[in-house]
């Protein structure tokens, strides 16, 4: 059954976008990521425009990590103190974010851009993930006590000037790298079309030190957070949010992440940790080949728009 | 005196004895895109008829129908490898480039058109772009508008299909145009022109409309008039997706 796309003016199978939002939300209930970095790649290959993707990935996102989001705080496993500061910086690096994906249209350097971005991040995380987790693995097969929370040891971030108590994560630190990463995170996001849990999460653990039991919940909601700010600003600037491809793949997304979490049970945290790495690696090397295997077809158009060549 | 003259004799050169009229129509003047739209067919008819009583028809006849979509600037890119990095380093300008463009005929295009009329109305795809590659780029203009041309083709936007049009009878015929399903929304033109022993004899030109209808327009325009509002609709629909599925699935 075809459904047309008012936005990206063009049908496609109503069952296919379901189909791809619940494979992606199942992944995502999984492994507690948004999935934009799975979602985005694949919309845009299965042949919506790149910045209709981008834009409407954001609200399939929103409402993926929305259900997650509700149980953490019903459960307390928000600090809602970080998560505003967090909130506030990532929403002026969307800003900034939605501007720079204008300026790289325009130069017609999107394409590059982004299998470059994807490459580097997602190698970059994708291999920390899975040293740990192999490292995790290989230590409990060789019998060692493995311990749960990291110890609690300052870096020299923690030190900078304007320090602030962050009463639920048990923390007395510096205001600044906490700015400094949401500041990223908005950027990276809005250019991406990605929530960034899946950065998020590692530069609270292993940058702020935040404990593991506030780490995803508060994530999650400050994935929520920017991706509405995003939502807003791409509606605004780009119009390019198609409200059916979103909310068809919102349909599929949470429901296959309700699945996704159920299935997450029967598997550890380390093992997890472990296939989120491979599948990581896997878009990281996906990109890495475009870029450097010669193109099927070297030409390319695209059409000129007030914002710019798509 | 002489001016005269010349004016009359062009006059007659336009107006051969015997002249031709078209009457023609598109089957859906007006295409409207529904929820459910994936692509479109339409039929274009048409009958040669005397200018005047009593002049009687000698053909045979060759019909071409142009079809032009929306006008849209677009560029071609060219990936080139530099420093074992694939990105696009070169691109071209096409302003004012069709959307979608089709050529349907009842013969092959050189054997019933003469060359002036081909050229001079940019018939073929290939001078629909060298006419609208941007100044300066005469150079590069051919290369890309040839790939232009044939990116456009293969994604079913440009098409030239020498056996089109079928003749009904020796006056009447029907061609046949198929709208992708991403086509673009606006005016499009069909431009027909008959042919007679190599002969321009007559020509007409009709328009229809591509369009949104009902909720897919009233989207679309919301998007672009109110895109405050509609950014909220879309994070409020985000939301609550999201809730309900967690409240439905909490169990």
């Amino acid at each position: 059954m075809q459904i047309y796309l008012p936005i990206a003016e063009l049908s496609m199978n109503l069952f296919f976008l379901i189909g791809i939002g619940g494979a992606v939300g199942f992944l995502s209930g999984l492994f507690g990521v948004g999935g934009g970095f799975l979602l985005t790649p694949l919309l845009i290959f299965s042949g919506v425009p790149a910045p209709v993707a981008v834009a409407s990935v954001t609200g399939q996102v929103a409402a993926a990590s929305t259900s997650g989001a509700l149980s953490y705080y019903r459960r307390g496993g928000i600090d809602l103190h970080l998560a505003l500061y967090l909130i506030l910086s990532s929403t002026i690096g969307a800003m900034a974010g939605v501007t720079t994906f204008g300026l790289l249209r325009a130069a017609g350097q999107l394409d590059l851009f982004i299998s470059v971005s994807y490459l580097v991040l997602l190698g970059f995380v994708g291999t920390l993930m899975m040293t740990e987790a192999l490292r995790t693995l290989l230590r409990r097969r060789a019998g060692v006590v493995i311990r749960d929370k990291l110890p609690s040891q300052h870096t020299w971030m923690h030190g900078l000037p304007l320090r602030i108590r962050f009463k639920k994560s048990r923390l007395y630190i510096s205001v600044l790298p906490v700015l400094a990463i949401g500041l990223f995170i908005g950027w990276v996001g809005a250019l991406l079309g990605i929530g960034g849990g899946f950065i998020l999460v590692p530069a609270l653990v292993y940058l702020l030190r935040v404990p593991a039991n506030v780490v995803v919940g508060t994530s999650l909601l400050q994935v929520v957070a920017m991706m509405c700010v995003t939502t807003i600003l791409q509606a605004l600037t780009s119009q390019s949010v198609d409200v059916m491809l979103a909310f068809c793949l919102m349909v599929g997304g949470t429901v296959g992440a309700q699945f996704g979490a159920s299935a997450g049970k029967y598997l550890r945290g380390d093992q997890l940790r472990a296939l989120l790495a491979l599948l990581v690696l896997g878009v990281a090397i996906r990109f890495g080949l475009t870029l450097v295997l010669p193109p099927s077809d070297a030409f390319s158009m695209a059409v000129i728009t007030a914002g710019g060549a798509g | 005196m002489k001016r005269l003259l010349l004016a009359l004799m062009l006059l007659v050169a336009a107006s051969p004895a015997g002249a031709e009229k078209l009457a023609s129509t598109v089957s859906t003047p007006n295409v409207l895109i529904t929820s459910s739209f994936d692509g479109a067919v339409l039929s274009l008819f048409g009958t040669i008829e005397a200018d005047a009583p009593g002049v009687a028809l000698t053909g045979p006849y060759n019909v071409i129908v142009v079809i032009t979509g929306p006008l849209q600037d677009r560029v071609a890119r060219r990936k080139t490898n530099s420093f074992g990095i694939w990105r696009n380093t070169e691109q071209v300008t096409f302003k004012q480039f069709p959307s979608f463009y089709d050529v349907l005929s009842s013969g092959k295009l050189d054997v019933i058109a003469p060359a002036d009329v081909l050229a001079g109305e940019n018939i073929l795809p290939a001078d629909q772009a060298r006419a609208s590659a941007s100044e300066g780029e005469t150079a590069r203009a051919e290369e890309f508008g040839t790939e232009l041309v044939r990116l456009m083709t293969s994604d079913g936007h440009f098409l030239v299909k020498e056996d089109g049009i079928r003749f009904l009878s020796s006056t009447a015929y029907v061609a046949q145009l198929t709208l992708p399903s991403d086509v673009a929304n606006g005016p499009f033109l069909a431009h027909t022109m008959v042919f007679k022993d190599k002969q321009l004899v007559a020509e007409h030109r009709e328009g229809f409309s591509v369009r949104k209808s009902g909720f897919e327009n009233f989207i679309f325009v919301a998007s672009k008039t109110q895109p405050l509002l509609y950014g909220l609709v879309c994070v409020a629909l985000a939301l609550g997706t999201g809730w309900l599925a967690g409240v439905v699935f909490k169990r």
